[in-house]
């Protein structure tokens, strides 16, 4: 156990413009908000340490661009991502109902060995607006749908949700960072190591 | 006694006064004799003894007037031309006045007025100083040498009868110490005559100030060189305004007009070869710093002395002057002309000939900017027409007039307008005759002329005292000022054909002069001069200025500062004149509109003007976009076809000197030599169709025209001719790289790892890396030298470079879905990536190839839209 190495888990925020990705990576990466809408443009990403498990590793987290206009930038990144987070606003249903084409597209261009257990966690973002768009049943039930996908409603200004959020995903990822590492044998080296987080997660993603 | 200097200038003023005002009477009516004037050439004596008799040192025995020594100096000064004895014969006696017949002295004058030689004889007498001073006390009118010339104008101006002339006297004279500069050469005569002699010695005094300052300049520069070539006294004024234009038209902007071939813009190739800090910046930067200046005014000083070589004597002066005033007119149009103003402030006379309005202060726009209209032809044809109704103030002040239309059209305009004036000026005349008709008594009693001069004169005294103490007040207090003036010194009044005019106080109405001509009156102006100055003009007005009421000197101009005296009721309406452009000139009915143009006769009502005229044989060229080489011309054919005119200005050329004409390989067409001075171009139509850089002779308008396109991204060279790529694989290669670039730009500048390649890409012109088809007449200029390729092999590299090696660009790269090779593709990989037109995916080629080119990401968008 001493010599585990430093995990990087890489995950991806998709969504709709405008449903607050940036946002919610700045408040839980900078505990910063601003008011000011500004368009991401292609893909960047921040990257943060954090304790899963009693184990430090480092999320990378991507902030996309939802907008259509920033097509002529590829989406090379959404290969090797360990955790897909799907974002819509719980005050615009439109930005739900096209929850499914993001998620279809990601399976696609990621191309996960196993897209049907690939870990997606959907975050109902704005829940400080009034009015609601989208209850939160409607979007439980999505989540059902889509094999059991945890769901957490989330408001990037007020701070609300963000951090437990996000440390169901970094879970997640692991959780599917080890199983695939185990699944394909592609580093021998790190069957022990990984072996052993894959118990530990697998316990606490039950959870969930 | 301390008072003194004030009291002669009071009386300096008060005779020159008198004088001009007498003057003014003769010249108003403009009858071809003057002395037909009733009691003219008595007044006009009278007025000329006073200032020969005002302090006359010599006191003469018997009757002889005091000023008879003075006259005699005229023996011994111009002993051929002149008797100063009067050969009094008989008829002469008969009408001579009575009491002036003994008086030998006012003799001469007299006969000197009438035969109209006084002012020759004067300037003999005037020009021998100690001759003035033997005679006349130090204070006396005629040792002022400024009143004594302004004696001389208007003594001229009577012998010539020629009432314009009064206006060159210097107005500073009339006005009680107010800063006299401000006044000189604010005025210049409102047409395209060259500059009148009495301003040149003005001129030179200034130049030779200046010709001083530069050499002070040097000798602090450069002490060797000054003593090298400044030796010996210089002759300052002889180069100094042409080598102003050479020194700083060569040297400042790269490019002279005239000169027939320049390369390929020197300026545009400057840029081109310094990559990419942009030489306008650069020059900007340079412009303040004294060094830069410094360095020019060296230049200027060296360029001077060889000038001088050539010129070697003063005489030649004056012929180097009006022939450069004529040619730095047309040759002059350089942008940078501000700072050529600014160390050689006297330059500006030489551009700003009359009547032109000062387009070369304006940044100049490109061919993009304004399509073109910027470039004018030597004429369209064009006067604006009044609209029904429209008041002459009005329709002087609309834009049509401030419109900026071609050179011939302005001049002509000058016609036009100056007719309409006049006959404006005929009807007001004519209306006021009739009013006066009825109150006009016979005064033709010399007494009672006398009389009335008197009373003027002493409300004028009384007047000019009022104004005198309370300037300032005055100018409130109109009520004073109106109810003196209507009655007393209106110069209107003085002319002997309205003498009641100026007793009669109640027909204030019929000529109204408002105050501010009052006010020019009081301080000495007469409407003949304040009318061309506005007094806005007289203060602030700066030249050129580009506001509603265009440019004072145009024709517009002139025109409404002569009738800004008048008021509105009185000045017929603009349409109820004569323009004198006749339909024939200048047919209002459009001239056919080329067909691609959608415009419905309906639309047409709400256009203002076209700009496009002509006449029926002719129409002015337009600034149009060329893709095509014309055939080879055959002249007579198509001299014949543009009805032997000048494509240019319309000039009609007799057949047998058609071949007098040249050939404008841009427009197809044949010019005069006025509008074709055989200046090389590269042809877009034949760079276009042939890959042909030749230099062809155009005519000065299209010379221009390309000039200003030469920048502009205005030709897709691979649809206007699919077969171009076939005549330059440097063409080929730089479509590749421009493409190439136009993706990675995407990458590049969206990436916060690559920000010094942003910068250079930041310094290319926009549209080569957006619009990677569109190409300028430079670009196409430089691909051919390899230049372009060379810049854009370095862009292209760097930025491979970059995104090979950045996380991010290549985590925006592009993953083959087809073939789901985890390899990164990136859109720039011409050879062996594809990419899908409308979602901008990519794929590899052969990969592309198999799916038949259909999009797998298009067909998902389509079936989630119809789901």
């Amino acid at each position: 156990m001493a010599t585990r190495k430093k995990v990087l888990l890489k995950v991806i925020i998709l969504g709709d413009s405008g449903v607050g990705k940036t946002s919610l990576m700045n408040q839980y990466v900078n505990k910063k908000f601003s008011n000011q809408y500004k368009a991401t443009i292609g893909a960047d990403f921040l990257t943060k340490e954090v304790i899963v498990d009693d184990r430090i590793v480092t999320l990378q987290i991507w902030d996309t661009a939802g907008q259509e206009r920033f097509q002529s930038l590829g989406v090379a990144f959404y290969r090797g991502a360990d955790c897909c987070v799907l974002v819509f606003d719980v005050t615009a249903p439109n930005t739900f109902k096209s929850l499914d084409s993001w998620r279809d597209e990601f399976l696609i261009q990621a191309s996960p060995r196993e897209p049907a257990d690939f870990p997606f966690v959907l975050l109902g973002n704005k829940v400080d607006l009034e009015p609601r768009a989208i209850s939160t049943k409607r979007a439980q039930q999505w989540c059902q749908s889509k094999n059991n996908i945890p769901y957490f409603e989330t408001s990037a200004k007020e701070a609300l949700n963000v951090e437990q959020a996000f440390q169901s995903i970094a879970r997640n990822a692991l959780t599917q960072q080890s199983q695939s590492v185990d699944l394909y044998n592609e580093f021998p080296d790190q069957i022990k190591l990984t072996n052993t987080t894959n118990r530990n997660s697998n316990g606490d993603s039950c959870a969930c | 006694m301390t008072d003194l200097t004030v009291d002669y200038t009071g009386k300096y003023k008060q005779l020159l006064l008198d004088l001009k005002c007498t003057v003014e009477g003769l010249l108003v009516a403009q009858v071809t004799n003057v002395w037909s004037i009733y009691g003219g050439l008595n007044r006009l004596y009278n007025a000329t003894e006073k200032v020969f008799k005002h302090g006359c040192k010599a006191v003469s025995e018997d009757t002889t007037s005091d000023y008879w020594k003075f006259i005699q100096g005229l023996e011994w000064l111009q002993p051929n031309n002149v008797k100063t004895s009067p050969i009094i014969d008989c008829e002469y006696k008969s009408h001579i006045p009575q009491h002036l017949k003994s008086d030998k002295a006012a003799v001469w004058l007299y006969r000197s007025i009438e035969n109209h030689s006084l002012s020759q004889k004067l300037s003999w007498l005037l020009s021998d100083k100690k001759h003035v001073e033997s005679c006349y006390q130090q204070q006396a009118f005629l040792c002022q040498e400024k009143y004594a010339e302004a004696v001389l104008i208007c003594l001229r101006s009577v012998e010539r009868n020629h009432p314009s002339l009064i206006s060159e006297i210097n107005p500073c004279l009339f006005l009680s110490k107010i800063n006299e500069q401000k006044y000189q050469k604010s005025h210049r005569r409102c047409s395209s005559f060259p500059d009148s002699h009495f301003k040149s010695i003005q001129e030179m005094k200034h130049h030779t100030k200046m010709i001083h300052q530069l050499e002070e300049n040097v000798r602090a520069i450069d002490k060797d060189l000054r003593k090298q070539k400044f030796t010996g006294k210089m002759k300052p004024w002889n180069s100094m305004p042409n080598l102003s234009v050479n020194a700083n038209s060569k040297k400042m902007t790269n490019q002279s007009r005239t000169t027939p071939s320049t390369p390929i813009h020197p300026r545009y190739l400057g840029k081109s070869k310094t990559q990419f800090p942009p030489l306008k910046a650069s020059m900007k930067k340079a412009r303040p710093t004294t060094s830069f200046i410094k360095k020019k005014v060296r230049h200027v000083i060296i360029n001077n002395c060889d000038i001088i070589e050539h010129t070697p004597s003063e005489s030649a002066w004056t012929d180097t002057l009006s022939n450069t005033s004529v040619k730095s007119c047309s040759e002059h149009k350089s942008p940078l002309k501000l700072n050529t103003s600014r160390s050689v402030p006297e330059y500006s006379f030489l551009t700003a000939l009359a009547g032109q309005k000062d387009y070369r202060k304006q940044p100049k726009k490109t061919f993009i900017e304004d399509g073109g209209m910027s470039v004018l032809p030597m004429a369209t044809g064009y006067f604006p027409r009044p609209t029904k109704g429209q008041t002459l103030t009005a329709f002087l002040t609309s834009s049509q007039f401030a419109r900026s239309n071609a050179e011939l059209d302005r001049e002509n305009a000058h016609f036009s307008v100056s007719e309409a004036m006049i006959s404006a000026m005929e009807q007001i005349r004519c209306k006021r005759d009739f009013n006066f008709a009825d109150d006009q008594v016979e005064e033709s009693d010399e007494e009672i002329m006398n009389l009335k001069q008197r009373i003027r004169l002493r409300r004028r005294q009384k007047l000019e005292e009022r104004h005198r103490k309370m300037w300032a007040p005055s100018l409130s207090d109109k009520k004073a000022d109106t109810t003196t003036t209507e009655a007393s010194v209106s110069p209107l009044s003085t002319s002997p054909e309205t003498p009641s005019h100026s007793i009669s106080s109640d027909d204030v109405d019929d000529i109204e002069i408002d105050e501010a001509a009052n006010l020019a009156d009081l301080s000495g102006l007469s409407v003949s001069m304040a009318s061309l100055y506005a007094e806005s003009d007289l203060f602030k007005k700066p030249r050129g200025a580009p506001d509603g009421a265009s440019d004072i000197l145009s024709a517009e101009g002139v025109a409404l500062s002569l009738i800004s005296r008048f008021n509105e009721k009185q000045l017929p309406r603009a349409s109820d004149l004569e323009w004198l452009v006749s339909e024939e000139d200048a047919p209002q009915a459009l001239l056919p509109l080329p067909k691609s143009l959608p415009i419905s006769p309906d639309d047409y009502e709400d256009c203002p003007v076209t700009p496009l005229r002509g006449t029926q044989e002719w129409a002015p060229p337009r600034p149009q976009i060329i893709f095509t080489p014309h055939p080879r011309p055959r002249r007579m054919q198509l001299m014949a076809k543009q009805n032997y005119r000048c494509a240019g200005c319309g000039m009609r050329v007799a057949p047998q000197y058609a071949s007098r004409f040249r050939y404008c390989d841009y427009l197809g067409r044949y010019f005069c030599t006025g509008c074709h001075t055989n200046q090389l171009a590269v042809i877009p139509g034949r760079v276009l169709q042939k890959w042909d850089f030749t230099r062809y002779p155009v005519s000065n308008f299209s010379y221009r025209l390309l000039e200003q396109m030469f920048v502009d991204p205005l030709f897709r060279i691979f649809e206007l001719n699919k077969n171009i790529s076939k005549r330059s694989k440097n063409l080929v290669l730089s479509r590749k790289y421009r493409l190439g670039l136009h993706y990675m730009k995407d990458f590049v500048m969206t990436c916060r790892f690559a920000e010094t390649i942003q910068d250079y890409l930041e310094n290319e012109t926009p549209y080569l890396l957006n619009d990677p088809e569109v190409y300028s007449m430079l670009d196409l200029v430089n691909v051919r030298s390899g230049q372009m390729n060379n810049r854009l092999k370095c862009l292209v590299e760097m930025c491979c470079r970059h995104t090979s090696e950045c996380e991010l660009c290549l985590a925006r790269g592009f993953i083959c879905e087809v073939c789901d090779d985890s390899h990164i593709i990136f859109p720039w990989q011409l050879r062996n990536v594809t990419r899908c037109s409308k979602c901008k995916t990519c794929f590899h080629t052969k990969c592309w190839k198999s799916r038949n080119e259909s999009c797998p990401k298009c067909i998902r968008l389509y079936n989630r839209r119809n789901s």
